[in-house]
């Protein structure tokens, strides 16, 4: 396969050289996306886990999923890393960037580094258990470098999938962009997982869930929009996260638990899923229709606080009356729509919160005011998501 | 005598206190049903947190140990299934089992014994609190300074890498404007990731400074003394701190009594008054000082909270002189003058009043910190033979230790370390005679606690001394109508 690179050559034909090459990195592309999918499966399990269980040790299946997601993405980038260095082809360290000396994709870098950062939360996060009690808080410093490192291993996994996209042509191109829109989805369901404690159901109707949302979501979806080259490439994405958290919900609250922690308030029988996820699919459908119809007429700037609009229009449209289904109506509580999915240690008061939305705080600020927040934050999340997505149009490596 | 001078007290007492002061650890001697068997927990210094359980059961025919925390807000029913503890290898008797305490206040841990004779409960109540604070070891901190630095390097190089070399089509060479794209943003990106990594350290410290703030603080007492012809009294009002919310329930009597205060003076630990304060108001205490000489003293007060948690409050105080006769205010009320201590050692006898004598029982060599131990005398009569005893406040007789430097402070039963009242109120609450946010039934309280207990005149105090000092053990016993008090100082190592 080595196809050594002759000076003078045309750009046409270093880069069906390098399409060639493609047979050889696929498989790393294809295993750093089921190494993202065993971390977020693993992550999605282990909040369960500590919804109904409560116990935990390094050796919990949800845990060993993690581990073996982050090793699994960190071996194989670090063998491929080596190879391309030491064994590998002109043609293929001429596919790769540099690091230190070493050569490898783009993407493989970022899933050893994620790997390295999974690691190191690891003694971090153990001390923390051991100074400050254990998991008060999901959102903690050891927690946020495990996250980044988790993220990591998505966004890898996206860079190695999308330069395989965007090397490739015709109908395999088209089979590596649909593994791409279900990467995304891994990348969309990332930022669902990290602010569960922000989207409450009870918090649906305050702007500050809305803000939350804007500030995050824009940006997965419209990077999903330029990056997939699909139809409807934000809809793809948004469909592949909504999939998965619906059959990991579904697949995980059927399976028997009871705590082994107290205090318990909620006397469970079952795993304690995740909560219904996130109606995004609508406003990923506005995203694709604003896109399409935009073409290459307007710029990152002119389009961001558009995109905002619409997604923040058709994402209340659909949220909004949702969450008032998932308050308020019996045939929410159950396990379709899994609105009773309450953790054991919810005591009866907090329990009573969440059957009506949290009131507006005697001290908010105008609702003018909060709409042009969340407005904004939506406008600057669409903004870096079209930008970052154009950068991700370009990765060839 | 004189080396326990008052300095030694300046030091003393703010410190940390949960049950007692500066001795979190619980121990417990009494029933699970029909077996004897001692409980130790060591509650953890953060919570949540991993208490240990170590259990000696005095029966042979006892098969399994199971361990269950209950919080009390939750009560039995909110508890986990329990965990069966662990024998320890060589030690047929004893179990050991680790339990998580996962939010601050009030537990119990169940333990339950299962033998031939069917299975009984015993209930051992156990303060949880964050005390302490863990300092990051160097070693750990050099790795992570590493593994940060190199997170941090290879991030840049990726940001690198992602504005240069990834997107050069395959096959190109990376020229020098895209080389210098690369290090433009490389260069933007370090002090925004300098920025992140400082935001990261800054947040740790805000936790940090949480967490400090949240460690378990005793509630002040504040005493205010009265004087008039024929009074002297004592108001000790008992706050939360500002900024650690405590007493979350009303105080409930244990003993009968709604507080066991402790008067030690500080010149030379010579004067010891155990009095009983009535709560003149919520959390306003009221008694007589009879008969204290003017002087600086230590001021220990023991109170029990209707949700089972046993708190100690401290201060100093200064008494001024009375004025003529001051009346005890409660009959139960005990002093003892010290002018001489009787070092405990093998053989060591403690001569009482009416001719009784106190001898020391306990183990002939040195009593160990960190170690369970049996603080056993023999109440003697002037024939020399064991005297039957009177029950003093419910118990065969009350131990108080004092760390010289008052450091450690305890107040001792034969039951061990708790107060039976707690005990108590956990047992009402899963028969249902109290709610979370209920009222305990106070007459159900029996001032009278532990009906089964010896009162043979062999009195056995188990105890774990925390770290190694000299320490002055009071240990109060009623073996006529007069409560007396034998007066002793240990050399624990």
């Amino acid at each position: 396969m080595a196809i050594a690179i002759e000076p003078g050559r045309t750009f046409a034909a270093a880069t069906s050289s390098a399409v060639v090459a493609k047979s050889s990195t696929l498989w790393h592309a294809y295993t750093a996306v089921f190494a993202a999918a065993c971390v977020m499966v693993g992550v999605y399990w282990d909040i369960s886990w500590h919804m109904s269980i409560g116990r935990d040790t390094f050796w919990t299946p949800a845990h060993l999923v993690i581990q073996a997601g982050g090793l699994i993405a960190g071996l194989s980038s670090g063998y491929v890393a080596l190879k391309t260095t030491f064994r590998g082809s002109e043609v293929e360290r001429n596919s790769t960037v540099a690091f230190w000396g070493f050569r490898a994709p783009l993407g493989a870098w970022i899933c050893i580094w994620g790997c390295g950062a999974m690691l190191t939360s690891a003694p971090f996060d153990n001390w923390w258990h051991n100074a400050y009690g254990l998991d008060v808080k999901i959102v903690s410093p050891p927690h946020v470098i495990l996250a980044l490192g988790i993220y990591a291993i998505v966004v890898g996994a996206l860079l190695l999938t999308l330069a395989e996209q965007n090397r490739a042509e015709g109908e395999s191109r088209r089979k590596i962009a649909l593994a791409l829109a279900a990467t995304g989805g891994l990348f969309i369901m990332n930022f669902a997982l990290f602010l569960t404690e922000f989207s409450e159901r009870r918090g649906m109707h305050s702007a500050f869930f809305y803000g939350v949302i804007a500030a995050t979501f824009p940006f997965g979806l419209t990077s999903m929009a330029r990056a997939i080259k699909l139809r409807w490439p934000a809809t793809a994405a948004a469909t592949s996260y909504t999939l998965v958290m619906i059959a990991l919900m579904w697949i995980v609250e059927a399976f028997p638990a009871t705590p082994k922690l107290g205090p318990i308030y909620q006397h469970i029988t079952h795993m304690v899923a995740l909560s219904f996820p996130l109606l995004i699919i609508a406003p990923a459908v506005a995203i694709d229709v604003v896109l399409r119809r935009a073409g290459d007429r307007y710029g990152v700037t002119a389009l961001a606080p558009v995109i905002a609009l619409v997604f923040l229009l058709a994402f209340v449209a659909v949220q909004w009356p949702f969450a008032t289904f998932l308050v308020y109506s019996p045939i929410a509580q159950g396990p379709i729509f899994n609105a009773d999915n309450f953790v054991y240690w919810m005591n009866p008061t907090y329990e009573a919160l969440t059957r009506r939305f949290d009131p507006t705080p005697p001290n908010a600020w105008p609702l003018a005011a909060r709409l042009a927040v969340v407005f904004a934050v939506a406008t600057g999340s669409s903004f870096l998501g079209l930008r970052w997505g154009q950068w991700m149009t370009r990765v060839r490596r | 005598m004189k080396k326990f001078s008052g300095v030694a007290f300046a030091i003393v007492v703010s410190l940390i206190a949960t049950a007692h002061v500066g001795s979190p650890n619980v121990l417990f001697d009494g029933l699970a049903g029909p077996y004897p068997v001692r409980v130790i927990v060591r509650p953890p210094d953060v919570v949540p947190g991993l208490a240990e359980v170590i259990v000696r059961v005095d029966a042979a025919d006892v098969n399994h140990v199971t361990l269950r925390p209950v919080f009390w807000r939750a009560g039995a029913s909110g508890a986990p299934k329990g965990d069966e503890a662990s024998r320890v290898p060589g030690k047929d008797r004893f179990y050991t089992g680790q339990l998580w305490l996962m939010s601050r206040g009030s537990y119990s841990v169940y333990v339950t014994l299962a033998g031939a004779r069917g299975s009984g409960t015993a209930i051992v109540p156990v303060n949880a609190f964050a005390t302490g604070r863990l300092d990051l070891p160097p070693a750990l901190g050099a790795i992570l300074v590493v593994l940060g630095v190199l997170l941090v390097a290879g991030l840049l190089t990726i940001v690198r890498a992602a504005a240069g070399d990834s997107l050069v089509p395959a096959g190109q060479p990376v020229d020098a404007p895209a080389r210098r794209r690369a290090n433009r943003v490389m260069v933007i990106a370090a002090p925004v990731i300098a920025l992140a990594v400082l935001g990261g350290a800054k947040w740790w410290n805000a936790v940090d400074g949480d967490y400090r703030r949240t460690m378990y603080r005793a509630p002040s007492a504040v005493p205010r003394i009265s004087v008039d012809s024929t009074h002297r009294t004592l108001r000790l009002i008992v706050r939360d701190t500002a900024q650690f919310r405590a007493i979350f329930s009303p105080v409930v009597p244990d003993h009968g009594k709604m507080m066991h205060l402790f008067l030690v003076s500080t010149s030379g630990m010579q004067v010891f008054s155990h009095l009983h304060p009535i709560e003149a108001d919520s959390l306003q205490f009221v008694t007589e000082l009879p008969w204290a000489p003017a002087g600086r003293y230590l001021l220990f007060g023991d109170i029990t909270l209707e949700n089972g948690m046993s708190l100690t409050v401290s201060d100093r105080v200064d008494i001024p002189a009375a004025p003529g006769s001051v009346v005890q205010s409660d009959p139960d009320d005990s002093w003892d003058r010290t002018v001489s201590v009787t070092p405990l050692a093998p053989g060591a006898v403690r001569s009482l009043a009416d001719g009784y004598t106190l001898a020391w029982a306990g183990i002939a060599t040195p009593i160990e910190s960190g170690q369970p131990t049996d603080l056993r005398f023999v109440v003697r009569d002037s024939a020399g033979s064991p005297v039957p005893l009177h029950p003093y406040l419910g118990m065969a007789g009350h131990a108080v230790v004092l760390r010289h430097d008052a450091s450690v402070f305890v107040h001792l039963h034969p039951m061990g370390t708790i107060a039976s009242v707690s005990q108590q109120v956990f047992a009402l609450r899963d028969r249902g005679d109290t709610t979370a946010g209920g009222r305990l039934q106070v007459n159900d309280l029996r001032p009278d606690s532990m009906p089964a207990m010896s009162m043979s005149g062999e009195l056995s105090f188990p105890y774990e001394f925390p770290k190694p000092g000299r320490y002055r053990l009071w240990v109060q016993v009623k073996p006529s109508q007069h409560v007396l008090t034998g007066v002793f100082d240990v050399d624990v190592r």
